[in-house]
Parts: C-alpha cells; structure tokens; sequence
C-alpha cells in the first residue's frame, strides 16, 4: 500500500500518492520557476493551483487518493509549463504591466485572530506584528485614563469584521492571504520549495502564553458581557412592550385591565375625555396624535435596542434612527407650541385665602355637607390623588373636582375656618385670576357648619390644577357631629397616615359595615372618634 | 519551419483578444473561460489562459471578485474593467481592418 501525503491545494484538501506528490511537486516547482520575478507570478501560480484543485475534483478521484496517473492526466489538460508561458515573451511586454505588489491592505477586524471583538488581530494582521503585542498595548494604554479602553471601543464600533473571502484578502494583503490559505491547515505540508507555509508568523513562545491567557480571560469577559446584555435586552423588551401595550389599550381601546381605577388610583383611560377641559376641545385629538407619537416613539426605540441587545446584529439602522429621532423632536415641539397656544400654563401656582373667625367656639360642632358628589351628575371621573378626583360631562361643560377638608386644633379659644383657592398659570396673577373663578361656598350658623364637598369650574374655562383646601381650627375638647359625607370627606385627607381602605362608592350608605362613628372629639393630639 | 509551432504563435497572438471577448458578454471565471475557447479551439493547453488573466488584470482590463461556490473553495469571477471595454472595441476595430487586409492579400 502507497503512503499518502496530505496536500491543501487551491482551498482543497487532497489525499496524494508519494509519485503523484512528486510529480505534482515537480510540475508546481517548474512553473514556479519559469515565472520567476514576473509581475503577478504568485496569483497565476495560485490561479493555476486552483484550476488544478478543480481537475482533480471532476476527474472523480478513486479512492480519494491521487494518483500519478491522475497527475499526469491534469499536466495533459493545462500543458506543460514551457508550452504556455515563455520567459522572453513575459519580461518584454511584462514591464508596463508592473504593479506594486497588489493592492494596498486595509484594516479591518479579523475574525480568525479573535478575543473579543478581533481589533488587535485586525491591527496585528494589518501591522504586521503579533496581535499579542497589539493587546499588551492596548491593556497598557487602558492604564492610562483609560485610554487604551476608549479606543478599543471606539474601533470596534468603526472597523468592520472582516467576512468572506474577498475582504480577507484585502486584510492579509495578497502574500498574507496565501500564507494564511496554507496556515489554516496547520497539519498539511508545505507543497512547494519556496514554501510560504506556516513557520513565518508563529510568533514567540512568550507571545503565545500571553495570548492563551488574554483568550481565556477575553472569553470569560465576553461571556459576562453577553450574559449582562442578555438581561439588560429582556427587561428592556419587556418594559418597552409592557408600556406600549398598556398605553394602546387605555387610550385607544379604553381598555382599563389592570391599570383600571382603584388599582393605581386614577382612571387613566379617561384620560383624552378629561383632556377637554384643558385645551379647547377641537384640539384634544390633535394632542393624542401628538402625544402618542412622543409615548409610542421612546417605547419603540427601547424595544428595538432590547431586541438588538438580545440577538446581538449590527444594522444599517442609522437613517431609520434619524427619522425617528427627528419625527419625535418634531411632535414634541408641535405638542409644546400647541399646548402653548391653547393657553395651558403650570408655571406659577398661586391663590386666594379666605378666614372666618368665630371667637367663642361651641363645645359640639356639626359639620354637614352642602353640596354632595352623591347628588351630581357626571358621565366620568378621574382619580388623580385619594383626595383630588374630578368629575366631567361629556360634552365639555361641566366640571367638579372634590375640595380637601382637614380639622386640626387651634391654640386658642375661637373657631377658625381657612378656605384656600389654588390654581396654576402662567404668572402669579394669572393663577390669583384663575384662582378667583373656583366656585366654592361653606357657611357657619350657630354651631353648624357647612360645607361643599366639591368645587366646580364654571363652563368656559379650563382646568389648571385647581384645588381648594378647607382647614376647620377648633380648640382641643370640642366635639365633632360629621354626617356620612363630611366623614368621608376628612378621612379621605388623612388615607395615607391611617392607610384606612377608602371605598369609592357613590351613596352614603356603608353596607355590611358596622355603622361609623359620626361624633370626634378634639384633643391635644388631634381629632379622636368619641368611644 | 515548424507548422504547429507557427500556427500556437498565430493563436496566442489572438488569445487575449479572445478572452476579452469571452468577459464582454458577462464576467466568468477561469473555468468558464477555458471552455468556451477550447470549443472554438483557440487553445490547446490551458495553463496558456492564467498569466495572460494575470497580465491584464494587472493591466487594469479587467477586474475579479470572489464569490462563494457550493462545490469547492470560492472562485475568481472576471470581469471586464471600463478600460477593458474600451480596449476591446479598439481590438475590435484592429481585428477588422486586420481580417481585410489578409483577405485582401489573398484574393489579389
């Protein structure tokens, strides 16, 4: 049995027979030497390499192996190298062919001298040096500042990987990329005497050590970066598409699921319809376009950069981006410009403070309501706090916002009632006007006092964060007669220090309830149910 | 004289001519090029068509890229170059006044 040698020919690798290695060595041998130093003598030699690569495949090899027969049959179809090329012909029309050695190398990333993202193979192969120093280098610099770090990502982002064959060779260069064709089969002997085969770049022992580590340490670094982008990307995703997919239901199938009303505390697909009473109304929808394109915009691009963290591509993204980027700063303008014209200013917030003083405070003071949300009639409402929930028509007439009620005690003998009007404008005395307008009344006779549970904006004008505040001073020791209402009304301010549940229903009636306590008393400490 | 050897130097003197010919109608690679003169017996032997390829190549006539093939390692397509096209139809013209002349020539 014939010893065979293993050949890589023209990016094939082929099983020979020591005569057909010979023979082939031979023939690879004579043209080499018949085109000596002429221009381009490398890639005819490789083109040829190729060609005969190819011979042998469609000649069906028995065997796998190569034969001398097989050899000779190939040298019958290409001819003998004196019968094609004749050195007098090439030297003399040879000259104005001259090129300088190929085409200049360019820098690109290389995915076959790789760490962690194959910039220092790519500088290494482009430099033509061992990447081993390129990464002492690099981690040398990063000492400095930083330095090292930032240009290491700064070209990682700019140099492209360096994919397929064609710009593989515009990496190695010509010479590089043939040496690179023989050293990707390391085991495979070099073919021909002049022997660009391996042993020209293996680099040093010490090099090698070197590289082993960083490649160890790159792979451990690169796995915890992936896995960190990983989960940055699925949060990113899911917090992206979470939002998107609750504002679509709200606004624009006004379906309320988990984001409904006591759940958080604000009816938020009521939202557009409440949108009315601050802008004039034939603009409302023009600022749900508006403002869902600024929303839905932000949501999108996040859920995009999760996706891309998660499957980790490079996309020709950068016009889209643009676009998006340019369309959102366009709405938000818009919406701003908009808003602004409509007259919507929160700039300032300012008011108006009404006192009644009734020096001699009765020992029981009854406290009713006036008028009560119970009797209103409204199509919707929207919770924005425990104790600020507007109520509104659909027609955009009509709107009611509950009034705070607190009691508190007062360090003399007298009864204090302190009404507070706020709203917000775009300067002090806008606020003092809008202020002014709030339709609020309480009355005192005797020992009863009155008061409204809400207060209401007259038609016309719009809503700019109005409140009215009702602080009752009694002195300690006073009783306090609520009825069902003004009860409500005073725990409803206080939901949060007593963390009491507060049931929005609409009668006075508590079902299934033990009844409430309707007389307080105050004490230094503040008001106390009666036992 | 040698009749076989004059008329290899009459063919080599229109090869390059011949490829340039092949790679105007669409790019090639060697191959392909190979069997289309070999079927209008322009060459004998093919190892001729690659220092030529070389040659013009470097001559700027033409231009390769590689492109993957499902069989084997990815191959060099050939194609011509603008300057290749415009050296093709001066070759063209040359080929003219060249088959007249010798047509010429010989019915005189």
């Amino acid at each position: 049995m014939d010893k065979t040698i293993k050949i890589y020919l023209g990016g094939t690798l082929f099983n020979v027979t020591e005569e057909a290695y010979k023979l082939l060595k031979g023939y690879l041998q004579e043209i080499n030497s018949i085109l000596g130093n002429t221009p381009g003598a490398a890639e005819t030699v490789e083109d040829i390499e190729m060609r005969i690569a190819e011979i042998f495949q469609s000649q069906g090899i028995m065997a796998g192996i190569i034969s001398k027969e097989n050899v000779e049959n190939m040298i019958s179809i290409i001819g003998k190298p004196s019968d094609f090329i004749t050195n007098d012909e090439d030297k003399t029309t040879g000259e104005p062919y001259f090129s300088p050695s190929g085409n200049p190398k360019r820098l690109y990333r290389n995915p076959d001298d790789q760490i962690i993202s194959g910039v220092a193979g790519g500088l290494g192969t482009f430099l033509n040096m061992d990447s081993v120093w390129v990464r002492i280098l690099f981690i040398l610099f990063a000492c400095f500042f930083g330095i090292g770090f930032f240009v290491y990502i700064a070209l990682w982002i700019a140099l492209p990987m360096a994919s397929g064959d064609a710009q593989k060779r515009d990496m190695y260069g010509t010479e590089g990329y043939r040496q690179y064709l023989s050293r990707s089969k390391g085991n495979t002997r070099p073919l021909q005497s002049s022997g660009y085969a391996a042993s020209s770049r293996t680099g040093s022992d010490i090099g090698n050590a070197f590289n082993e580590i960083f490649r160890a340490l790159g792979r451990v670094l690169f796995v915890i970066m992936r896995i960190l982008l990983i989960i940055t990307g699925i949060s990113l995703v899911i917090a992206g598409f979470a939002s998107l997919v609750s504002y679509i239901l709200i606004f624009f199938f006004k379906f309320p699921g988990y984001f409904s009303t006591d759940a958080v505390g604000v009816k938020l697909f009521y939202l557009p319809d409440f949108l009315s009473y601050v802008v004039d109304p034939s603009m409302a929808p023009w600022i749900m376009a508006l403002l869902s394109v600024v929303v839905i915009l932000p949501l999108l691009a996040l859920i995009y950069w999760g996706v891309r963290m998660i499957f980790w591509f490079r996309a020709k993204d950068g016009i889209i981006s643009l676009v998006a980027i340019v369309i959102w700063v366009v709405s938000l303008a818009a919406l701003s410009i908009l808003l602004f014209s409509e007259g919507v200013g929160f700039a300032e917030r300012s008011g108006k403070s009404y006192e009644k003083v009734i020096e001699k405070a009765p020992a029981d003071l009854y406290i009713f309501a006036g008028k009560k949300v119970a009797d209103l009639k409204y199509d919707k409402d929207i919770t924005f706090d425990e104790e600020y929930t507007a109520f509104f028509d659909d027609d955009g007439e009509n709107l009611y916002i509950t009034s705070g009620f607190d009691i508190s005690s007062s360090d003399d003998e007298s009864l204090r009632i302190h009404v507070r009007k706020r709203s917000a404008g775009r300067s002090n005395s806008d606020a003092e006007r809008k202020a002014g307008r709030l339709e609020y009344s309480y009355s005192v006779e005797g020992d009863t006092l009155s008061i409204d549970e809400y207060f209401s904006i007259p038609a016309g004008t719009k809503w700019s964060a109005d409140e009215v505040n009702t602080d009752v001073l009694i002195p300690a020791g006073t009783r306090v007669h609520f009825d069902n209402t003004t009860l409500r009304m005073f725990r409803r301010q206080h939901f949060n220090e007593s963390g009491w549940e507060w049931t929005d229903s609409d009668d006075d009636e508590y079902e299934g309830e033990e009844p409430e306590n309707l007389v307080w008393i105050m004490t230094e400490d503040g008001l106390k149910e009666l036992k | 004289m040698d009749l076989e050897n004059t008329k290899a130097q009459m063919r080599k003197g229109i090869l390059e001519y011949c490829i340039l010919s092949v790679l105007s109608k669409n790019s090639c690679y060697a191959s392909d090029i190979i069997r289309e003169l070999k079927e209008a017996k322009v060459i004998v032997v093919e190892g001729t068509l690659y220092p030529l390829l070389t040659r013009q190549k470097n001559a700027g006539l033409l231009s390769y890229r590689w492109e993957e093939s499902q069989q084997g390692p990815p191959r060099k397509y050939y194609e011509l170059t603008d300057e290749g096209k415009t050296y093709l139809t001066e070759l063209d013209r040359s080929w003219d006044e060249l088959v007249e002349s010798v047509n010429l020539i010989r019915t005189r």
